[in-house]
């Protein structure tokens, strides 16, 4: 009673965006209870699809909405971090933890050299050659044959350590893990020095130069850190797409954007068949002016609008304004 | 014994296309002393104190500060070698407050902005460090306000601030009075004229009832050559820049 009591207190006084990451990182942890007791295991996966997109989507944040970079190739680097699992299983290494630490590296790597090249220019030109270089690792890996081609690699679920993947269950929570990590992760990133400086570099870039720092050096960073997180472009756009829809440059913003965009590919069929069995499969047609709107009325998304609402609080600006 | 100068120009030219912006100018600044540079518009002072911040690069020629040639630096290396900036248009971390913009500019100065774990805006040294900054302005007690919110005035006196957050030893300061009203360049005026002898102030400024109350030197700019220097009183009665400067006033 206590706890809820507490809950309400905090949707009054609006709740701040660190707070509702934590919320949301904590409902997914809770989740698996609610689809074991509901009988509804299917749910299990949608809640894996939706943090595996929620930890690309705030990975991006970190570039898209703390730098203010518009990145269209981190699509590259979930693909090249699958490719590193599924080529090393191709020549027979199947340890999980040799996997993870070899895709961080590997993007981490590519992020520096992407990232110092396309870094050299901005706006426009700098979406074209995160694009090209993303789809310049597209082609090259649908043409090699011998690592499935066109057809994409399968990947089959590694040994991570002493933990058997092959038990749902157990695969959930590691992504659960690997979310709980990367939240954890960036907010400290975002709140420190680092943090600060980048946020102020997309705000006021000669300034930043004026006080003797090179911005360069920091969108790299900023870039590399975000990198290691399917190759093709429009991946890239959907996840562009999940952290405009949740909240641009928000802690929270990426996963509530993740959780609300897996749901209406969900939903939004069945509901459409229900209404209308013969459209069902251009759900399409709805979801796309649904996301603009959210976009021109949200102005900041859905975290947007949950703090026009009152529900929320992000940073302390509001506050500052008394 | 004269001592050394703090910034050093020798023989610097610049042309945009058939444009002469700098004409072989060479020009000192003596330590602790308030240096005005003034000329008609188009005489070339930004691009000047574009080619010393290292935001231009010179045809030819040299900049010197501190005797360390800084002619192949880029901006950052200068500002870390000694120069400090406010620009003609009021140039602040809009997205911040007062004491946010402080502390970005106190974690550069002790050389901290790659720090990646501690929240920094909590920090007992950082918070510290920017209320002093601020104090020498006279914002501390406006630290709170989003920069949104202050006056134009008080954003020229934050830009001042986080120019000097960093000591240097050079100051360059481009129309520090500009748009201001008559209450708010009287503080400015006020401000700079506290600073005089604690850093070496280059200044570009229209408002000649500022230059003449605070330069202790001047350099006269027509052209992109420099065709007076000296003292208030010895510029005052120069006939040339009399002709071709101060004339166009009557």
């Amino acid at each position: 009673m206590t706890g809820l009591f507490h809950f309400a207190n905090l949707v009054r006084a609006g709740i701040r965006d660190n707070q509702l990451l934590w919320m949301l990182v904590a409902g997914f942890a809770l989740f698996p209870l609610f689809t074991h007791f509901a009988d509804l295991p299917f749910w299990n996966d949608v809640a894996m699809r939706i943090m595996l997109l929620g930890v690309a989507a705030m990975g991006l944040n970190l570039v898209l909405g703390y730098g203010g970079m518009v990145s269209f190739g981190h699509a590259a680097f979930i693909g090249i971090g699958a490719y590193c699992v599924g080529i090393s299983q191709f020549f027979g290494l199947s340890n999980g933890l040799f996997h993870i630490l070899l895709s961080i590296g590997v993007c981490g790597a590519l992020g520096l050299v992407i990232g110092y090249l396309a870094l050299r220019t901005t706006g426009i030109y700098f979406i074209m050659i995160t694009l090209a270089f993303a789809q310049m690792l597209f082609f090259l890996f649908v043409s090699l044959e011998q690592f499935g081609g066109d057809d994409g690699m399968s990947i089959d679920r590694a040994d991570f350590l002493i933990i058997d993947l092959y038990e749902p269950l157990r695969l959930y929570f590691l992504i659960w893990v690997a979310l709980a990590l990367v939240a954890l992760l960036l907010m400290f990133i975002v709140r420190s020095r680092f943090g600060v400086t980048l946020r102020a570099i997309k705000s006021n870039e000669p300034r930043i130069e004026a006080m003797g720092l090179v911005p360069l050096h920091f969108k790299i960073t900023s870039y590399v850190i975000s990198s290691p997180d399917i190759m093709h472009w429009t991946r890239s756009g959907e996840i562009m797409i999940i952290i405009i829809l949740g909240g641009l440059g928000t802690l929270a913003g990426p996963l509530l954007g993740a959780i609300v965009f897996l749901l209406l590919e969900e939903f939004l069929p069945l509901a459409l068949g229900a209404v209308a069995p013969a459209y069902a499969e251009n759900w399409m047609i709805l979801f796309g002016p649904l996301l603009i709107m959210v976009v021109l009325f949200g102005r900041g998304g859905l975290i947007g609008l949950l703090d026009k609402a009152g529900f929320a609080r992000i940073g302390k600006r509001k506050m500052a304004v008394k | 014994m004269m001592p050394d100068p703090v910034l050093e120009l020798r023989g610097l030219n610049k042309s945009f296309g058939a444009l002469t912006a700098t004409s072989n100018l060479s020009l000192t600044v003596m330590p602790g002393e308030i240096h005005a540079l003034i000329g008609p518009n188009g005489a070339g002072k930004t691009t000047l104190i574009q080619q010393i911040y290292g935001a231009l690069k010179p045809d030819s020629g040299q900049v010197f500060l501190n005797g360390r040639d800084l002619t192949g630096l880029s901006v950052p290396e200068r500002v870390r070698a000694g120069i400090g900036r406010s620009f003609q248009i009021s140039n602040v971390l809009m997205d911040f407050t007062v004491l946010e913009n402080g502390m970005i500019a106190e974690a550069a100065r002790r050389g901290q902005s790659f720090r990646f774990l501690r929240p920094a805006f909590s920090d007992s040294n950082l918070i510290k460090g920017a209320s002093a900054i601020l104090d020498r302005v006279g914002l501390l007690d406006r630290a709170h306000l989003p920069v949104g919110d202050l006056a134009h005035g008080d954003r020229r006196m934050l830009e001042l601030a986080l120019a000097l957050a960093a000591s240097p030893s050079l100051l360059l300061l481009d129309e520090p009075m500009a748009g201001a009203g008559p209450d708010e360049g009287q503080r400015m005026t006020e401000i700079i004229e506290a600073l005089r002898g604690t850093v070496a102030i280059l200044l570009i400024e229209h408002d000649m009832d500022a230059v003449f109350r605070l330069a202790d030197r001047l350099t006269v700019l027509v052209e992109g050559s420099v065709i007076a220097a000296g003292t208030v009183a010895e510029i005052s009665q120069n006939q040339a820049v009399k002709s071709a400067y101060l004339g166009d006033e009557d």
